[in-house]
């Protein structure tokens, strides 16, 4: 058993700690929570020659033909730097399920344009029920000739409004189990009967409502079977949970440092508050929290990696994560006092992301009910 | 990365397991690490002396030893995973963290070639059993506060004063004893070890009953114990430095108590799964089903921290932070298993026998305890868990200040003299 990281992946993460240090100070992530699109274009650009939008894909698409637990490392260092944009719409919501099940047609036309920076997509799941289950997916499909008609609202779509390619999912056909009869579709974003608007979150993310008005989809762009799509999506939701875990865990250790140095640096009572015992234990067990939930999520990265089945240990970090980072920047809150308070601290960045992903494909309860199927009961 | 074990990693496991099949049997409900059961009831602790020779027969006592004084100098791995396995069963006659680890290894650090040849192949042939004399009544989280005398007289150690909360010493043949050799110097400096014949004269044990109801530990008192100056172990005045290296044992014991209350909380899905209540099946109740994957999570995530304690060890890597870290899940962890069980059991998790699921129950008070009355003396047994070798409070100032880097609390002023 070995836990450490290989030379090249050392060097991913060092670089991508650099790079994002460099590119992505806090000024623009506050810039991009009341920008409009909420990414910088030219930072897009500059990633995708960094072949971090084509960094799962096969390399005759124009991929870096890496594997998930590559990916983890960059959106922990993504999370670590607050970085705003559509990355894990583009990359994984999107762009990792047409690679699993698109015909050779759409990787061709899609997963090049990915990989260079120049298509963003996103998953439209959840709809207005906010649930993940098979029975809230309500918004209808039907077939008319050679196209399939898209009418219905989704809501909580990352990214929705700027996205070139939508993978939809809707009800193609009502069976006794509403995991039957469910559809995966690739819809072009700006398809006449599409419109988005942009929700105001907590974490000034960009989550939109998704209406879609007797929108066509040509037959061609249905993505894996029709009827057959839950289990795609079930895939795809373990993706996008532990995607935003890795970035939650990114989040968490760099909030456990800006703690600690501040402890050291605070004085009070004529000595560094973090040499009373209170601050003390409170620290240690945050060291716990961000330090347990980075194994636990090498390990699921790194199951998923190697195609090893990990649907238990998914949900056993997202689980976990969805608590522990919300502890991490309540606790790192307390210890900072009333300098943490004001936005002129970074700090209300990360508690903010901290509730976002917490929510983001599955809190706490949601994945302890996968576990607790997984344990039989 | 890889989190997979070798092949050779899991036939060994795999032998590890069928070794329990045929020893163990079927029904065996699982001791804990903290040894309580075996020095409580005899008949466990017989079972568990035969067992230990079983172990020794197959080389699984000091694994990893040198082969020159009966060990396998096996890899580290290995005996992880015989620690795991043994764990998750609850087999007696292995302690791994107080005798094994919080001796046989402080005689190999510390201890003079006579000394290592004299204690050690008894130890791995499985014949002796040994404790350790650290805390006092005035000795506990701040142990360099001990007052147990050891005068050198002539050629030998005199000890008096009082050891306490010694587990297994009624049962031992031998102990490493934490002694104050020199008070002039400063609390930490002035202690050395002296390794103990409890057949010696002037030893006097009293056993302590618990909160569970078992007397599994003991106080021992020393009336002018003469101890030959041979068994000093270490430097004399030296022992702090093999108080360090005992302490980071407890890395071991924090995974312990987390693999072994793994084996509770499969035994409560079980029980929900099997249960139920007004013909509704427990396992089905949405509450139960959220409490028990959420205990499920926590320990999965705690076992998986675990793993990289032992990687780090195996690297040559300080893992004490991390250790720290263990050893206040354990403690936790553990409770908190308890107090789901009960809340699973409600009423019934009150009623059961002392030590819970040894089938000594009696046929009218305890007929209608549920899962032999396992869960009330978890959760009277797991309070100590969080204070016992090195309290939660200790194991966090550690893990602040040597792990994080935090400044130390500073020492109050002395109390002016009048």
């Amino acid at each position: 058993m070995d836990l450490s990281f290989s030379e090249e992946q050392e060097m991913l993460w060092k670089s991508a700690r650099d790079f994002l240090a460099s590119r992505c100070p806090k000024t623009v992530v506050r810039q991009m929570e009341e920008d409009e699109k909420g990414y910088v274009p030219e930072l897009w650009k500059e990633m995708a020659g960094l072949g971090w939008l084509g960094l799962p894909f096969p390399e005759r698409y124009g991929g870096g033909g890496f594997k998930f637990l590559d990916l983890a490392i960059l959106l922990e260092e993504m999370g670590r730097a607050c970085l705003p944009g559509p990355f894990i719409s583009t990359v994984v919501l999107g762009g990792m399920p047409v690679a699993e099940w698109g015909t050779e047609e759409q990787k061709k036309e899609i997963l090049p344009k990915v990989c260079e920076g120049k298509a963003i997509m996103t998953l439209a799941l959840t709809e207005p029920s906010a649930r993940y289950d098979a029975g809230s997916v309500k918004v209808k499909a039907v077939v008319d000739g050679g196209d399939y008609v898209i009418s219905g609202t989704k809501l909580f779509v990352p990214d929705a409004h700027i996205a070139d390619y939508i993978v939809v999912v809707a009800r193609t056909a009502e069976k006794a189990n509403p995991e039957e009869g469910i559809t995966l579709f690739i819809m072009d974003g700006k398809s006449r009967g599409v419109s988005t608007f942009v929700l105001r979150t907590i974490a000034g993310d960009k989550q939109c409502e998704l209406t879609m008005d007797k929108v066509r989809v040509p037959k061609g762009m249905v993505l894996g079977k029709v009827d057959k799509g839950w289990e795609m999506v079930k895939k795809v939701i373990e993706w996008g949970a532990l995607a935003k875990t890795a970035e939650m865990v990114g989040g968490a250790q760099q909030v456990m440092e800006m703690t600690i140095q501040y402890a050291k640096d605070r004085v009070q009572f004529d000595r560094p508050i973090g040499s009373f015992q209170i601050i003390q234990h409170y620290l240690a067990d945050m060291s716990i929290d961000v330090d347990s939930s980075r194994v636990s999520l090498h390990k699921a990265a790194w199951m998923l990696s190697e195609g090893i089945g990990c649907t238990k240990e998914v949900s056993v970090i997202k689980g976990w994560v969805s608590e522990a980072y919300r502890r991490v920047t309540a606790q790192a809150h307390q210890i900072h006092g009333a300098i943490g308070f004001t936005k002129d601290h970074d700090l209300e960045l990360y508690y903010r992301r901290a509730k976002a992903g917490e929510l983001f494909f599955g809190d706490a309860d949601f994945h302890r009910e996968i576990v607790a199927q997984q344990l039989g009961l | 990365m890889d989190f997979r074990f070798t092949p050779e990693e899991e036939a060994f496991r795999k032998e590890v397991k069928e070794f329990f099949g045929k020893e163990l049997p079927p029904d065996w409900p699982g001791v804990d690490p903290d040894q309580y059961h075996e020095d409580a009831f005899d008949h466990i602790h017989e079972f568990s002396k035969a067992l230990q020779k079983k172990f020794a027969a197959k080389g699984w006592l000091g694994l990893t030893w040198p082969k020159k004084y009966g060990g396998q100098e096996a890899p580290l791995w290995k005996q992880m995973i015989l620690e795991e396995e043994l764990t998750y069963r609850g087999t007696a006659g292995y302690d791994a963290y107080q005798f094994l680890g919080g001796c046989g290894d402080i005689v190999l650090e510390f201890g003079t070639e006579a000394q290592k040849e004299k204690y050690i192949p008894p130890m791995c042939r499985g014949e002796v059993k040994w404790a350790t004399g650290m805390s006092e009544p005035n000795a506990g989280s701040d142990l360099a506060s001990l007052q147990l005398k050891a005068d050198l007289q002539g050629d030998y150690f005199v000890l008096n004063g009082q050891k306490t909360w010694q587990s297994a010493a009624h049962r031992a043949d031998f102990a490493p004893v934490y002694c104050r050799t020199d008070p002039n110097l400063a609390k930490h400096r002035g202690i050395s070890i002296v390794i103990v014949d409890y057949k010696t004269p002037g030893i006097t044990m009293r056993r302590l009953t618990q909160m569970s109801g078992l007397d599994a530990f003991c106080e021992v008192f020393y009336d002018n114990v003469k101890i030959p100056k041979e068994n000093l172990l270490g430097q004399l005045n030296g022992g702090w430095a093999v108080v360090m290296s005992a302490l980071n044992h407890e890395r071991t014991y924090g995974i312990q108590l987390i693999v072994n209350i793994k084996r509770d909380l499969d035994l409560l899905v079980q029980y929900c799964r099997e249960t139920k209540v007004n013909g509704e099946p427990l396992a089905k109740n949405a509450l139960l089903r959220n409490r028990l994957a959420e205990m499920a999570i926590q320990l999965e995530v705690a076992r998986t921290l675990g793993y990289k304690v032992n990687s780090m060890v195996l690297k040559g890597q300080n893992p004490m932070a991390t250790a720290n870290q263990m050893k206040i899940l354990g403690g936790i962890m553990t409770q908190r298993v308890a107090i789901l069980g009960m809340q699973i059991l409600g009423l019934y998790g009150q009623l059961g026998p002392v030590g819970g699921n040894w089938k000594q129950m009696d046929e009218k008070k305890d007929k209608w305890a549920r899962l032999g009355g396992r869960m009330k003396h978890l959760y009277l047994t797991t309070v100590c868990n969080t204070i016992a070798a090195g309290t939660t409070e200790v194991a966090r100032n550690g893990l602040a200040t040597m792990g994080l880097g935090l400044p130390r609390e500073p020492k109050p002023a002395a109390p002016a003299k009048k």
